[in-house]
């Protein structure tokens, strides 16, 4: 009997809900519908605009997207691009990169090179605070620099960065010697010296990247497992602070440190960041007025090419086909390789698969990456077109392969990723190789990522759609990539002329620019009459990007985009 | 009552033991690593970022490991936000997909619940077709479909709501109805299939006899019948509403925990996987044992409390 009328009461209950409910839903639906009818769309686009310009009026805002969540604000633990952007913004090394990627004044503001290239003092400014009012000494940096490889902190990138430039940076993170002993020191506040463990041109610009950034020991230690987890737990000392953000925060403001040493430079008041995977919800944003910046994929462009506000960035990362030279034998034959580097379109590659900017690549630097040093030309400019589409040549070379193989057919494997571009990619590699190469049957292989750099390093592949972004601003971070035995030749490609001039360039050579350059066009034409790998392309990126944004530079390594010199065009 | 309910809370910690169990096992044998530059690492480097997250032990001493965290209630930390215990994730992460899944939930149930109930009463007639042909679109039609054409209309064209990202109560209007699609049209199906059965029945022709009110005879004989499947989908369908949907939060850039799910499964970020599977597992087990005891409170035929069962 009692549960009997238990459940009348909740079958009434039910009802209820479903009445309150109902007209809950009906008011809103009305009140909305209303707003729709009575005023005109019209009315509707004017309350938006006020909207967007309510929030502007009067300051230098901006308001964009961000691909994703910021996973890391600690330099030391960074490996990602969002985590440099923002490290890059909020902090300051010894140095920053300006419009043309040449490093400028930072905390430090200028420096002194041994002779052999293997001690670098810096001068400090002594200006420089940081956000809590304390001033970044040359301890901060010392203090950063040992956290990065000390093995207690686990960090990826200190000792990939610091590993083999700085003294006993490997050693130091292998254990093998205490961290005191990190080639850094500070001669005092404001005097940073820094012994290297092989002279590198390039350290100036190193500088500026995320995992070199000071930390202040105190505040660090203070906050232990918290640090960096949140806007509370971040000291800044450069052009920005972060605000509102917390690791997992979808939400984020760029606000101007006007504790900066440089703050009268820096223009912009606030950055609001959102996160927008989505394109088209990117695109629709874009048009509502809501972001000042949006990508646009590659199945966008056709939509959005003609539009005012389309832009075109290129990047510095370059893909190519890996020959692995170990598991299918065909392909230890050069004259086989380089009829398949020859034997696809490359130009139809970029304009009608990846359709999104992107260029083709003729050789292994990227352009706009790397100037010549004393000329200033564009190193890919110098070196000119390496390997090129060419289906006679292919041809050619291809006959003579199969003619030295004794065989008239050759089967393998294209092993690339399985996003969808990639996927479209990969089908169109394989079906130009088998058309312009008679007698060549190659199979498919799209897995994850993941999975392909498992298959790379075991090198249980044939051909492999693979690519790399640089990580210091200098030719040598992308052939080093095919040294002999080298962490990621990981096909096979072995030749001691190439591997000499490379040990040339950072031994020898090492503090002549000039000559180290000579080596690496050298090097570089090798590793094309071997033709090791195939290139394909270099990426760029598509974008919506508001008139009113001006300034923004877009960094060839480190923090994509620098706003310490943008401004918002109040005439927009 | 009390036995039982013990009975099945025993039985659900067992369940637990075995999902983590399994979904353990299951990480492990994702291709790849948690580190984010294991290309620019050598072996030797790789050990020693692992070492710290305790990777490099044997896999039976990891479980071990595991395990007794999650007895302690320790989920661990992030490997991919570093520093970043994975139950403030899971916080963070809840709120906007539970919000929306409820409100989809909720929505979504009475407008089916209404839709069957007309649809039932004029059996074979105009209306019932017509929310036949709701009920058949919404559950075969996808629900990003639904999510980018309300985005298309709604947002971009009329510009009556905005077009993503979350906040207001406005924010969460499209993504509720793109999401309430399908529980609306399961609702419906299943409400008019019961309620056309029940209203056949010979009971309901007595009442009709005894002269009891054509809004009793549906409503307090008719509904009530009709419940009991439906109690049955809609405790699942609330979990997996509330758990998020991957499509909708990117679509409209909702930070919910669907997308951050699957996200962390991306980059093989094992604390995060495994505590979010817990608690959707946990979620889950915990809406099937109400949903039997509701049964028992709608329909006396499935009293537990007689031990009969």
């Amino acid at each position: 009997m009692k549960l009997k009328n238990w459940a009348l009461l909740l079958a009434l209950g039910l009802l209820l809900t479903v009445l309150v409910a109902c007209s809950g839903g009906d008011s809103e639906d009305t009140e909305s519908s209303d707003t729709g009818d009575a005023d005109t769309a019209e009315d509707t686009t004017e309350e938006v605009a006020e909207e967007t310009e309510g929030e502007t009026e009067g300051e230098n805002v901006l308001n964009v997207i961000n691909g994703d969540t910021i996973p890391s604000m600690d330099p030391s633990m960074a490996t990602d691009e969002y985590g440099f952007q923002f490290i890059g913004a909020t902090m300051e090394g010894l140095y920053r990169l300006d419009e043309n990627a040449e490093p400028v004044e930072g905390i430090a503001t200028n420096h002194e090179v041994s002779e052999d290239g293997m001690t670098w003092t810096f001068t400090l400014r002594e200006d420089a605070t940081w956000s809590n009012g304390d001033p970044v000494t040359a301890h901060d940096f010392v203090y950063a620099w040992q956290r990065a490889v000390s093995p207690d902190t686990g960090s990826e990138y200190g000792p990939y960065m610091m590993g083999g430039v700085i003294k006993n940076a490997t050693e130091v993170n292998t254990g093998d010697v205490p961290v005191e002993e990190l080639g850094v020191t500070a001669e005092d506040d404001f005097t940073l010296v820094v012994e290297l463990a092989n002279p590198t041109p390039y350290f100036e610009s190193l500088t500026s990247f995320g995992t070199f950034m000071p930390l202040n020991q105190a505040f660090v230690e203070e906050q232990g497992d918290n640090f960096a987890t949140s806007t509370d737990t971040l000291l800044f000392n450069g052009p920005f602070t972060l605000e509102n953000w917390t690791s997992t925060a979808s939400e984020w403001d760029l606000v101007k440190n006007e504790s900066y040493w440089d703050a009268e430079t820096v223009q912009v008041e606030k950055i609001n960041h959102v996160v927008v995977k989505d394109p088209s919800t990117s695109v629709r944003l874009y048009e509502e007025g809501s972001v000042d910046r949006a990508g646009i994929s590659s199945d966008l462009v056709d939509q959005y090419s003609t539009h005012e506000d389309y832009v075109v960035t290129p990047e510095t990362s370059v893909f190519y086909l890996k020959i692995n030279q170990t598991r299918n034998e065909a392909l230890a034959n050069a004259n086989i390789r380089n009829a398949i580097a020859r034997a696809f379109n490359k130009d139809d590659l970029v304009n009608e698969i990846l359709n999104n900017g992107s260029i083709v690549a003729n050789g292994l630097i990227p352009a706009d990456f790397a100037p010549v040093p004393e000329s200033g030309e564009d190193f890919r400019a110098a070196s000119g077109d390496l390997m090129t589409y060419d289906t006679e040549a292919a041809l050619e070379y291809w006959e003579k392969g199969l003619d030295e193989l004794g065989v008239d057919s050759i089967d393998m494997e294209l092993l690339g990723g399985d996003t969808e571009t990639s996927k479209v990619m990969n089908e169109y590699l394989a079906n130009q190789l088998s058309t312009n190469l008679p007698g060549l049957n190659v199979t498919l292989k799209s897995v994850p990522f993941e999975q392909r750099l498992d298959l790379d390093t075991s090198m249980d592949y044939d051909l492999q759609v693979a690519g790399w972004g640089p990580d210091y601003l200098d030719p040598y971070t992308f052939l080093s990539l095919w040294i002999t035995d080298g962490g990621n030749n990981m096909m096979g490609y072995s030749n001691s002329e190439y591997d000499a001039l490379l040990e040339e360039a950072t031994t020898t050579l090492a503090t002549d620019n000039v000559a180290r350059y000579e080596n690496f066009f050298e090097a570089e034409k090798i590793l094309f009459e071997d033709a090791a790998i195939a290139p394909i392309y270099q990426s760029a990126m598509a974008q919506l990007v508001s008139p009113k944004i001006e300034g923004v530079f877009v960094n060839p390594f480190g923090a994509t985009y620098e706003y310490k010199w943008a401004s918002v065009n109040s005439a927009e | 009552m009390a036995r039982y309910i013990a009975k099945r809370v025993m039985y659900m910690l067992i369940t637990l033991f075995i999902i983590a169990t399994l979904s353990f096992f299951l990480m492990k044998m994702l291709p790849g690593s948690p580190l984010n530059a294991e290309e620019k690492l050598t072996e030797e480097q790789q050990a020693i970022v692992l070492e710290k997250y305790g990777l490099n032990d044997p896999i039976p001493i990891q479980y071990v490991n595991y395990l007794a965290g999650l007895v302690q209630g320790d989920l661990g930390i992030s490997f991919a936000f570093s520093n970043t215990p994975v139950t403030d994730i899971l916080m963070d992460r809840m709120g906007p997909s539970a919000q929306l899944g409820a409100q989809a939930l909720v929505v979504g149930t009475v407008i089916g619940v209404l839709l069957g109930l007309i649809a039932a009463i004029s059996h074979n007639g105009f209306l019932d077709y017509t929310s036949t042909i709701i009920a058949v679109l919404g559950t075969s039609i996808p629900n990003f479909v639904f999510a980018g054409l309300l985005q298309y209309l709604f947002a971009a064209e009329w510009e009556l709501f905005p077009v993503a990202l979350w906040g207001s109560f406005e924010h969460s209007i499209l993504p509720t109805i793109a999401l309430m699609i399908f529980p609306m049209a399961t609702a419906a199906r299943f409400v008019r299939t019961e309620m056309v059965e029940v209203l056949g029945s010979n009971f309901i022709t007595t009442a009709r006899a005894k002269g009891v009110s054509e809004p009793g005879i549906v409503f307090k004989h008719g509904l009530r019948n009709a419940m009991i499947p439906l109690v049955t989908v809609i405790g699942p369908m609330a979990v997996s509403l509330m758990t998020g949907s991957m499509v909708i939060e990117q679509i409209f850039a909702i930070p919910g925990i669907g997308e951050q799910f699957v996200n962390s499964v991306m980059v093989n970020d094992y604390p995060t996987i495994m505590g979010t599977t817990l608690l959707f597992a946990a979620l889950f087990i915990g809406i099937i044992l109400v949903t039997d005891l509701l049964y028992g409170l709608i329909d006396p035929r499935i009293r537990i409390s007689g031990g009969g069962k």
